[in-house]
């Protein structure tokens, strides 16, 4: 009797750990990145190397920012617009839409970062001042923005700071990104932030390349991070930006190995793809990433290989 | 205070959540960084070499050494992506050795005669070839200017060594072998040595026994930078404190440019001298020197960054007293100290042609108390088709006020003609 309970106890162990196992090659499995085409105008496929990407979730637009010039492209990766090119505005760093279908730009100007509001066609609205910025973050200056459920996020590259703001500028909450990190002697100089993005669940996704990690910050201000040095598949070399899928998978660009590293919601390893090479769905030095509302990733490489699309799958 | 308690939350959280630890964030630290930052073991490029990941080495450094998205000089990054540089627009790296990116910056203007005149990037700096970035070689200097060495193979690793063995050990000597490197020797923060450690030589710059190509490196040269060393030089000046040694694997900044430009000052060149002691006459101009016609000037507040010399000494204790970011140390050479190739050019790239340090192609930097530029009317054709504010940046964001209402070159700073 003890004998038959223990090897039923056995069975189930076994079974459950197949059953583990075999989810974790089927999730493998049923991850499919495709590539559909690049960005492209009229003259064909955008021949530039990397340049600030965003995406208008709700009409699966994509902006593209390159020299000053933002670039609109529609929901077939052809540009349909374009606007900002006579540095009125200063040096155009990002877009993004708001709920309203207005644009806003992020622009650095005179030493200073300033968002500007405008209409759809890009003529300026007026300017959104951050207000009741906390002590210290009196001297912020946004390089990147994220606009998200009504949120403004900022990225402060050279500071090594986020932000949180409401549309009109307030402050909601900050983060010193380099004093959260345990380290020992060095300098704020001595790392970078990717650029990062917002998933659905308002976490914050970044990487810092000479640490070989990706990290995920909580609304709550909950730092988690991931990721191994190394050429092996699931290593990181010099990452890049990060972006959350509708799955809840995170993909992470890798400049040096030149692939898109995916990895589940639970962050294990899940597959590459890209890598460099001349054929379409191949990658150099991708750097960073966008997703529209379809689950299409969007990706800015070097080379002058202008920014690839690929629509990913799980069936 | 809402907000605040909920950013010291976060901070707590976040500790808890990925644990403390000793991280050192330095890549290089000193010495052959982690390999996985430049070889990628398992996925080479197809049809790459050494299982580098980038198209050739100078693509594989700028992965990291350039970023695009950058507002102005951010940590370790000497060139600033193309996607930031439209019209009108200069780099934003304010190394001292310069932004490479200002190769990529081509600029037309009417010369004297009236007629249109384009200025290459390609003449302002060393033409690395870095594909994914955009950089080629040089098409016009098919080899080094004095030399051999051919431009289709200048990279970043023809100048540093990314593997780089050489260390200074605690008699100040620099060898490839010996006591453990332990950290960067580079900064004025640097800490020294002690005994059965070591660290890096300056900058991983190539040392003895280093060779690309025909060319091998006899030693390292001397020199010590302030910590934070990419940044304006609008109100202070980021001063490197070069040095001169010969021996204990040392050897003078020329020497260490005349690896791969031989021809350029070697002896019977009817060229400008270098590794010499300025002299009395020289050294006094330099300290008294301020602007255009003005001689009343100090030793103890001279120095500009946009005429380094190097000082007479091998004693990095020494040197890292000189490297200061904030004016607090200004003093003007003496009689012994050098002039090198650094004095007049900057290593990587600069605003100006042949990678000076001021524009050295028309008598006047300003007029009439402004930079020279196209929306300066006073100019005529002298602003080479930039505005006065990408003159500006090329002198480091300088203001025109630093300077004389008409400032004459900066070859007047030892020599004092004007």
């Amino acid at each position: 009797m003890k004998a038959n309970a223990i090897k039923h106890i056995r069975i189930i162990i076994l079974s459950l750990s197949l059953l583990i196992v075999s989810a974790g090659m089927s999730m493998a499995g049923t991850f499919k990145a495709s590539h559909l085409y690049n960005l492209s105008d009229f003259t064909g496929p955008l021949t530039y190397s990397w340049g600030a990407l965003s995406v208008d979730a709700t009409r699966n637009e994509v902006y593209f920012i390159y020299q000053n010039l933002v670039k609109v492209f529609n929901e077939n990766g052809m540009e349909i617009f374009q606007f900002g090119d006579d540095l009125q505005l200063g040096q155009v760093l990002g877009a993004a839409v708001d709920k309203n279908g207005d644009i806003v730009l992020l622009a650095y100007l005179e030493g200073r970062s300033t968002i500007i509001k405008c209409n759809y066609r890009g003529e300026p609205l007026g300017e959104i001042k951050l207000q009741r910025l906390p002590k210290d973050f009196a001297d912020f200056n946004a390089s990147q923005m994220v606009s998200r459920d009504g949120l403004l996020y900022l990225a402060s590259h050279s500071e090594k700071k986020l932000v949180v703001a409401e549309a009109d500028g307030t402050f909601v909450r900050g983060y010193d990104v380099f004093d959260m990190l345990p380290h020992m002697d060095k300098e704020r100089n001595d790392i970078d932030l990717s650029t990062i993005s917002v998933d659905q669940h308002n976490n914050i996704l970044f990487t810092i390349p000479v640490l070989f990690s990706a990290f995920i910050l909580s609304p709550e201000g909950k730092l988690t991070s991931f990721g191994r040095p190394g050429g092996a598949p699931g290593r990181f070399n010099v990452v890049g930006g990060m972006v959350s899928d509708s799955q809840g998978n995170y993909l992470v660009a890798d400049m040096l190995k030149s692939a898109v590293i995916v990895f589940d919601k639970d962050l294990n390893f899940v597959k590459e793809f890209g890598y460099r090479g001349a054929q379409p769905g191949n990658l150099i030095g991708p750097r960073d990433l966008v997703i529209d509302g379809r689950d299409r990733l969007y990706v800015t490489q070097g080379r002058a290989r202008g920014v690839s699309v690929f629509q990913l799958a799980y069936d | 205070m809402k907000t605040l308690k909920l950013s010291l939350f976060g901070t707590a959280a976040a500790v808890v959540a990925i644990g403390l630890g000793a991280n050192a964030y330095a890549f290089h630290s000193g010495g052959v960084a982690e390999c996985d930052g430049c070889h990628s073991m398992h996925t080479p490029a197809a049809g790459g070499s050494f299982l580098l990941q980038g198209s050739d080495q100078s693509s594989t450094c700028l992965n990291c050494h350039e970023h695009a998205g950058d507002t102005g000089p951010s940590s370790y990054h000497i060139s600033t992506a193309e996607t930031q540089l439209g019209a009108g627009v200069s780099p934003l790296q304010r190394t001292p050795g310069g932004d490479f990116a200002w190769l990529k910056k081509t600029y037309s203007y009417l010369d004297r005669s009236g007629a249109t005149v384009t200025e290459d990037g390609q003449v302002h700096g060393h033409n690395i070839v870095a594909a994914d970035q955009g950089y080629a070689a040089d098409s016009v200097n098919t080899t080094a200017p004095g030399g051999t060495f051919p431009a289709s193979q200048l990279a970043c690793n023809s100048c540093h060594d990314p593997h780089n063995p050489n260390r200074r050990g605690v008699d100040g000597n620099i060898s490839r072998t010996g006591a453990p490197i332990v950290r960067s020797g580079s900064y004025n923060n640097s800490v020294a040595p002690v005994a059965g450690q070591a660290v890096g030589a300056f900058r991983l710059l190539a040392g003895a026994g280093y060779t690309k190509g025909s060319v091998t490196f006899l030693g390292n040269p001397a020199a010590v930078t302030p910590s934070s060393y990419n940044r304006t030089e609008a109100t202070t000046q980021t001063r490197t404190a070069y040095g001169v040694s010969t021996s204990g694997g040392h050897e003078t900044w020329g020497q260490w440019c005349s690896t791969c430009h031989p021809d350029m000052h070697s002896t019977g060149n009817y060229a400008h001298p270098i590794d010499q002691g300025m002299g009395s006459s020289l050294a006094a101009n330099y300290q008294t020197y301020v602007a255009s016609g003005n001689m009343t000037g100090s030793s103890a507040t001279s120095f500009t960054s946009l005429v380094p010399f190097a000082q007479n000494t091998g004693d990095y204790a020494t040197l890292a007293l000189s490297a200061q970011n904030n004016n607090s140390v200004l003093t003007g050479p003496g009689s012994t100290d050098q002039v090198m190739c650094l004095s007049c050019h900057r290593a990587h790239a600069s605003g100006f042609a042949e990678m000076l340090r001021w524009n050295n192609e028309y008598e006047f930097l300003t007029i009439n108390g402004a930079y020279i530029g196209s929306d300066n009317s006073t100019s005529g054709n002298a602003h080479l088709g930039r505005t006065s504010a990408e003159w500006q940046s090329a002198y480091y964001d300088r203001p025109a006020t630093t300077f004389a209402t008409y400032q004459r070159v900066l070859c007047n700073k030892c020599h004092a003609k004007d």
